[in-house]
């Protein structure tokens, strides 16, 4: 399988790259590793693992031949000049209904929908915390002189300051405790469809389904209980539940590119296909060869039967000509994709029938 | 008691009498309450009864998966092609217009694709899935090999389809006459392109018309 | 006064049908049921065995029931979602009374005060006109229990004679020519019988959409050799693949037997032996016969010469076959005929008694068999006995307990009921499980006369549209709301378990009954502690009758899955105690009847089955000059009779949400009608409006229009009231009519919702 083991290679160079460039930043963003905290050296490498892993995975899944078109047509779509300004207006606005507000899953179903809102949210705040602390990106420091007050670097660079008394202060500084209350009550929630629903339990699968669920919990638990440990507890523990937590992030990071977290990753293409189903909308229409009535976009049944030649498939007609998908009807069959899925159905109940004509006699 | 892999379900649409009780308890099962995952559909109303009940038919080699850009669409080991995965799926369609059967639908509000999953909460535990158990006309059924050998003697069961140069074969058997299924053990579908629905099927007819109108006055 | 108290309109906002609602539970995916009751679908007679899912006191969903030999799970789209008419928001909690002052007519009334005013009105009445001035009508989708007590409650504590129930507009004409060939009106054999036979012969029913569990058994028959035949205006689902169709014109059927007939005996296709053994009338049946050669055959039936050579052929050298017949040859002026038609082609070969070939006629009502044998017929008394026979008699007032000179004689069938309501003779009504303004013919009579009726009394779980005339509406129960017997098609006696208790006020029917008789203060029989104390005392009265219940008990239905009648409590050559299995064949060479006494299968005294003239006669209001099209009536197979369940059912509304006018392409073409166009239909007696849709699958001589919609979209506003001389069965299967293209929608398209 030369193709496929050239395509490891490829998306290994992209993954090599990615944690290359991470590493890079680190390095830059701590100034030289100055700010960089050698306690949390293990988390900057699992950090740097998953990321190869994860460029890696997003690479092989973007060879996958309907994968790469539909990764190319929606580029291609979105960066189309004339209309690239509204097509940015329009990103974001899709972007916040589904990824901000979690719309379509609210859909599915309430409860549903508060969950995965949840435990988004609170994984984005806590993403947002540790991620710049652990490379060194971001850390404080007592003003020269002024004890009271607390200043902001940024890769070095001082951008706030702010009195480390205040409500501010308490906020900023109690941030991932906000965000495993978040994660807590929507895995809370999570796990409670997954008990009760009938439906979730039947197909939902133990490394799919639940161990993400438990990582997460276990990754906002631990945290509280540092939290806990030194602010009312004298420390009680704390080096110990500092290693505990290390391991359930580090395991986290680990199983990101593998398990169903990947599809933070693979999810925001539903917003560059919902570009390429607007262009086809708008496009010619592909008309069924059968019913005459129009099915699809004309476009999409073009790259379909692309892809599917990619693929191997050979829905083509014998001794019809070549290529097809034009959009006239009664021109004859040269591929079963020019036929809409209700004529398909009608077709395979004809086509069974058929069989049956003459009772149940041998064919002629 | 057969073991759940012992189970296969067979379907033979020329038994279907449209009366849609597969459709009504499809939407009473828990992985896709209120929607059915079934379709049953006249031919041509206009020109005869005929109706068709498709279910997945779980192909060896979906062509729904393989055309998936999202890698959403599984095939169990058990042979059962799953609905798409719900945090992959990213409702593009492909599945739709791809399955030569025309099975999967998108849900573009709950942006997600589903589709006959054979009930799974049911097949996977050997229980009935709800259409065949309900089906009056047995169009639909499932259990065993030996099963339908014993009651359907003049039907064999077939899973190999032609359209146009692909051969797909599937985990769901359609039955055609035994006699037939000898000599030739595919149905060729798409050669029913200009097959047209017809008010009656079968041998017996008046002076060989496929119109027992054709005498009556209007 | 039992005219309409309010606006229909304001009526119906109030009281429905609306469609089941979306229930929380019940879209839950999450919902455990408590417990699942085994029981059975309440709609039609095939009576399939279901498991309901029940949560508290609600049932949630359902779960086939696999293990119940008749249907083994398989159910059709009624029963799929019949779990849905429960925790109705149109559901009757309270009695009501009639209200004009309200704005939707009715008001709410406490239980106990509505029994009492109905007493009151119903003693005000008899006080008044006597006795005989108020009339009972029942159902046949009522349990035998209940059946049971409304003949008795008529009989005994009514003391009138006029009592009668939907069953005549069913199974009436099979049961009439049941008797008067075997002696006894029951399918002869379990539908597991035609596995292995050589042919079934399906006539006039749609058995895809009436009885959709029997196709499974037609495909079965098929798969082991056997070959259908049949006979249908409509092609129907069944039809479309048989072996052999019968494109017959409406309301010849008793003409098509008598050409088959010719054929057979002409062929030498009759079992001459069993003939000479087993029956008598013979001869005079085929001198009748010889009049019906092919040619006229088909020249008055419309079925092709060589169609009737084909089929003569399949039924006459068959080994083995089964007949079926059901409404389609029934609902006629000259149904009893058609039905002897088809019975005197199964005694012409003896196929009959053996295991692979029988007789039946499909039941339409979930209990049309047991609802037909134990006395809430105008004739009869339990046990299929005769209300004018004075053995009989004398049999049942012991059991009553009562002076058998008190036992009324025999009433009316239930259209000449309204007839005498019209004329003023009954001026009380007494209704439960019927919507006679919906399911009667020619129903302008109905409406007129129940606006005459002085005082009248509905018992229903839902304001059906007949009840909106009711003076007080007693709210009743739900067929899993309570427990009994009903008997499904085969004959077979099945137990109905109550799932869940009748919600607020509502009351099973049973107490309601025998609260107004204490009302009344003629409580005398009527004490029954529950279904089963009034199921023995039903065993005891059916005793030595034909329908003979006496063994059966609700253990053995239980243990059984089901006991075939007759089945007795003692050896009836011996009268020694009997633990009886009941008899799932009837008519088995060399068996035993307590009325043939060992002279013969059949239930006559010489033991012998009776040929009858099956005479055709022209329908009443045929189609003509004026009105040159068969009108043709008949149901689809999400709905049920006259629609107050399944009107209510969401999904089912959905499956066809309106009746539609069915006509071929040949006829619409000549009228100027497209599918979907509206159209409208005229007969002597009225007119509807409705969308058309043209399909090739229907006679071009012949529309046809489902029944089970009220009001404008009625079309029992245009069939005929001819009825059947001896089985009083109304002619709903044809009549004169003709169609025009309509200028544009009819006023009630905008008004009312589908189901309304």
């Amino acid at each position: 399988m030369p193709r496929a083991s050239s395509d490891k290679s490829i998306a290994a160079a992209w993954g090599l790259l990615s944690a290359a460039i991470l590493a890079g930043l680190v390095v830059v963003g701590s100034r030289s590793l100055a700010r960089f905290d050698a306690a949390l050296v293990g988390y900057t490498f699992a950090t740097l693992f998953a990321t190869f892993a994860i460029t890696y995975r997003y690479a092989m899944w973007l060879r996958r031949p309907p994968t790469r078109l539909y990764w190319r047509r929606g580029w291609s779509v979105f960066l189309t000049p004339a209309y690239l300004r509204a097509n940015i207006v329009e990103a974001v606005r899709r972007f916040t209904l589904a990824f901000a507000a979690n719309r379509f899953i609210f859909r599915r179903g309430r409860l549903r929908g508060a969950a995965h809102w949840l435990i988004m949210w609170g994984c984005v705040l806590a993403a947002a915390i540790t991620f710049p602390l652990v490379w060194g990106w971001i850390h404080f420091e007592t003003l020269p002189g002024r004890l009271d007050l607390y200043r902001v670097y940024v890769f070095g660079f001082p951008v706030q300051t702010f009195p480390i008394e205040s409500a501010y202060a308490f906020i900023v500084f109690h941030g991932l405790v906000w965000a495993a209350f978040l994660v807590i009550a929507g895995v809370m929630l999570a796990f409670r469809r997954r008990m009760v629903d009938h439906g979730a339990a039947t197909l939902q699968m133990f490394a799919q389904d639940i161990l993400p669920l438990v990582l997460l919990f276990a990754i906002s638990v631990t945290g509280l209980m540092l939290t806990a440990s030194y602010t009312w507890m004298k420390g009680y523990a704390y080096d110990f539940l500092a290693i505990l937590h290390a391991i359930t992030v580090i395991v986290a990071l680990l199983y990101l590119p593998f398990g169903k977290l990947f599809h933070i990753f693979q999810r925001p293409a539903q917003i560059g296909v919902s570009f390429y189903k607007d262009a086809g909308a708008g496009g010619e229409q592909a008309i069924c060869r059968r019913c005459a009535r129009p099915y699809a976009p004309l476009m999409m049944v073009r790259d379909l039967i692309a892809v599917e030649r990619d693929l191997g498939f050979s829905y083509e007609m014998p001794g019809a000509g070549e290529q097809g998908g034009g959009a006239a009807a009664g021109t004859g069959v040269s591929h079963y994709q020019q036929i809409c899925p209700r004529c398909r159905r009608a077709l395979y109940g004809l086509a069974q029938g058929r069989t049956w004509a003459g009772g149940a006699a041998v064919p002629e | 008691m057969p073991k759940p892999e012992q189970l296969h379900f067979f379907v033979d649409a020329s038994r279907c009498i449209g009366c849609q009780a597969c459709v009504q308890a499809c939407t009473e099962c828990d992985t896709h309450r209120g929607d059915s995952m079934i379709h049953l559909e006249f031919v041509d109303r206009a020109s005869s009864a005929q109706t068709v009940p498709v279910i997945c038919m779980h192909c060896e080699q979906p062509t729904c998966a393989e055309v998936c850009p999202a890698d959403a669409i599984k095939r169990t080991g058990d042979g059962v092609v799953q609905s798409a995965r719900k945090p992959r799926c990213i409702a593009c369609g492909n599945c739709v217009l791809a399955c030569p059967f025309g099975v999967p639908e998108v849900y573009e509000r709950r942006q997600i694709m589903m589709k006959c999953d054979m009930c799974y909460d049911r097949a996977s535990v050997g229980k009935t899935p709800m259409c065949a158990a309900v089906c009056p006309s047995q169009a639909l059924f499932f259990g065993t090999h030996e099963q339908i050998e014993q009651l359907r003697p003049r039907s064999s069961p077939i899973n190999r389809f032609q359209f146009g140069r692909q051969t797909i074969t599937t985990r769901v058997f359609t039955m055609v006459p035994a006699a037939r299924a000898a000599l030739q053990p595919w149905v060729d579908v798409a050669a029913a392109m200009d097959e047209t629905p017809r008010p009656r099927l079968i041998p017996l007819s008046p002076v060989g018309a496929a119109d027992p109108f054709a005498g009556v006055e209007v | 006064m039992a005219t309409i108290p309010a606006d229909e309109l304001r009526i119906i906002e109030r009281f429905g049908p609306h469609r089941s609602a979306v229930d929380a539970v019940r879209q839950s995916t999450s919902a455990e049921p408590e417990r699942l009751v085994k029981t059975h679908c309440c709609f039609c007679g095939q009576q399939c065995g279901v498991q309901l899912k029940v949560r508290g006191n609600e049932v949630i969903g359902f779960e086939p029931w696999e293990e119940f030999p008749f249907n083994r799970g398989m159910l059709c789209p009624k029963g799929v979602k019949r779990y849905l008419q429960g925790a109705h928001p149109d559901r009757l909690l309270t009695a009501l009374q009639r209200d004009p002052s309200s704005a939707h007519g009715f008001s709410p009334l406490a239980y106990g005060d509505a029994i009492a005013r109905a007493a009151a009105g119903i003693g005000r009445i008899q006080q008044a006109y006597g006795p005989a001035s108020i009339a009972l009508l029942s159902g046949a989708s009522l349990t035998t229990e209940k059946t049971y007590l409304m003949g008795k409650f008529a009989r005994v504590c009514l003391r009138t004679p006029y009592i009668d129930y939907n069953g005549r507009l069913c199974m009436v004409s099979a049961g009439a020519a049941n008797k008067k060939a075997f002696g006894i009106d029951r399918t002869t054999s379990p539908w597991s019988d035609m596995i292995g036979t050589g042919v079934i012969w399906v006539a006039g029913s749609n058995v895809a959409e009436c009885s959709p569990i029997t196709t499974n058994y037609l495909w079965q028959a098929r798969e082991q050799g056997a070959k259908i035949i049949v006979q249908d205006p409509r092609i129907t689902p069944v039809a479309r693949t048989c072996d052999l169709y019968l494109p017959v014109r409406p309301g010849r059927d008793a003409a098509l037997f008598a050409g088959v007939l010719h054929l057979l005996i002409e062929r030498g296709w009759i079992d001459r032996e069993f003939i000479e053994a087993h029956t008598v009338g013979f001869d005079e049946v085929a001198e009748y016969c010889r009049q019906w050669t092919p040619a006229r055959t088909a020249a008055v039936t419309g079925v092709p010469e060589r169609s009737l050579q084909q089929a003569s052929e399949l039924w006459g050298t068959a080994a083995s076959s089964f007949m079926l017949h059901a409404r389609g040859i029934e609902h006629h002026s000259n149904g009893v005929q058609n039905a002897l038609g088809a019975i005197n082609l199964v005694l012409a070969t003896g196929r009959i008694g053996t295991p692979r070939s029988g007789y039946g006629t499909i039941t339409g009502q979930a209990n049309g068999q047991g609802g037909r044998e134990h006395g809430q017929k105008c004739d009869q008394l339990p046990g299929w006995r005769d209300i004018a026979n004075p053995e009989h008699r004398r049999h049942i007032a012991g059991i009553w307990g009562i002076d058998e000179a008190d036992l009324p004689g025999a009433g009316v069938d239930a259209y000449e009921l309204f007839r005498k309501i019209d004329a003023g003779e009954i001026k009380a009504l007494l209704s439960i499980c019927f919507n006679p303004k919906v399911s009667l013919p020619d129903s302008g009579l109905v409406s007129r006369a129940l606006e005459k009726l002085e005082f009248y009394v509905a018992i229903d779980f839902f304001l059906n549209e007949t009840a909106r005339h009711a003076d007080l509406v007693l709210p009743g129960s739900l067929q899993e709301e309570d427990e009994g017997t009903v008997t499904q098609v085969e004959g077979r006696v099945i137990r109905i378990n109550k799932a869940i208790d009748p919600p607020g006020e509502a009351r099973q029917d049973w107490r309601i009954v025998q609260d107004l008789a204490a009302a009344l203060g003629r409580p005398h029989g009527f004490t029954f502690t529950g279904p089963r104390d009034i199921f023995d005392e039903l065993r005891r009265a059916s005793k030595g009758g034909v329908a003979d219940y006496s063994g059966i008990t609700y253990e053995k239905v239980e243990t059984r899955m089901g006991v075939f009648w007759p089945c007795y409590s003692e050896d009836p050559r011996t009268g020694r105690p009997l633990d009886h299995g009941g008899t799932p064949r009837l008519f088995e060479r060399g068996s035993y009847n307590p009325i043939a006494r060992g002279q013969g299968p059949f239930y006559f005294p010489d033991g012998k089955a009776r040929f009858n003239l099956a005479e055709h006669r022209p329908a009443v209001d045929d189609a003509g000059e004026e009105y040159p099209l068969f009108l043709t009536t008949g149901r689809v197979v999400s709905q049920f009779l006259s629609g107050t369940q399944t009107r209510r059912i969401d999904p089912l509304v959905r499956q066809y949400p309106e009746p539609r006018m069915e006509m071929h392409p040949r006829l619409a073409a000549k009228l100027g009608i497209a599918d979907g166009d509206w159209a409208e239909a005229e007969t002597r007696r009225g007119m509807i409006a409705l969308r058309a849709m043209v399909v090739t699958t229907i006679r071009p001589d012949t529309i046809f229009i489902p029944y089970h919609w009220p009001g404008e979209k009625s079309v029992n506003r245009l069939t005929v009231a001819a009825q059947d001389p001896i089985s009083r069965i109304p002619q709903y299967k044809v009549c004169g009519c003709r169609v025009r293209k309509a200028a544009g929608p009819p006023a009630y398209a905008a008004i009312l919702e589908p189901q309304q």
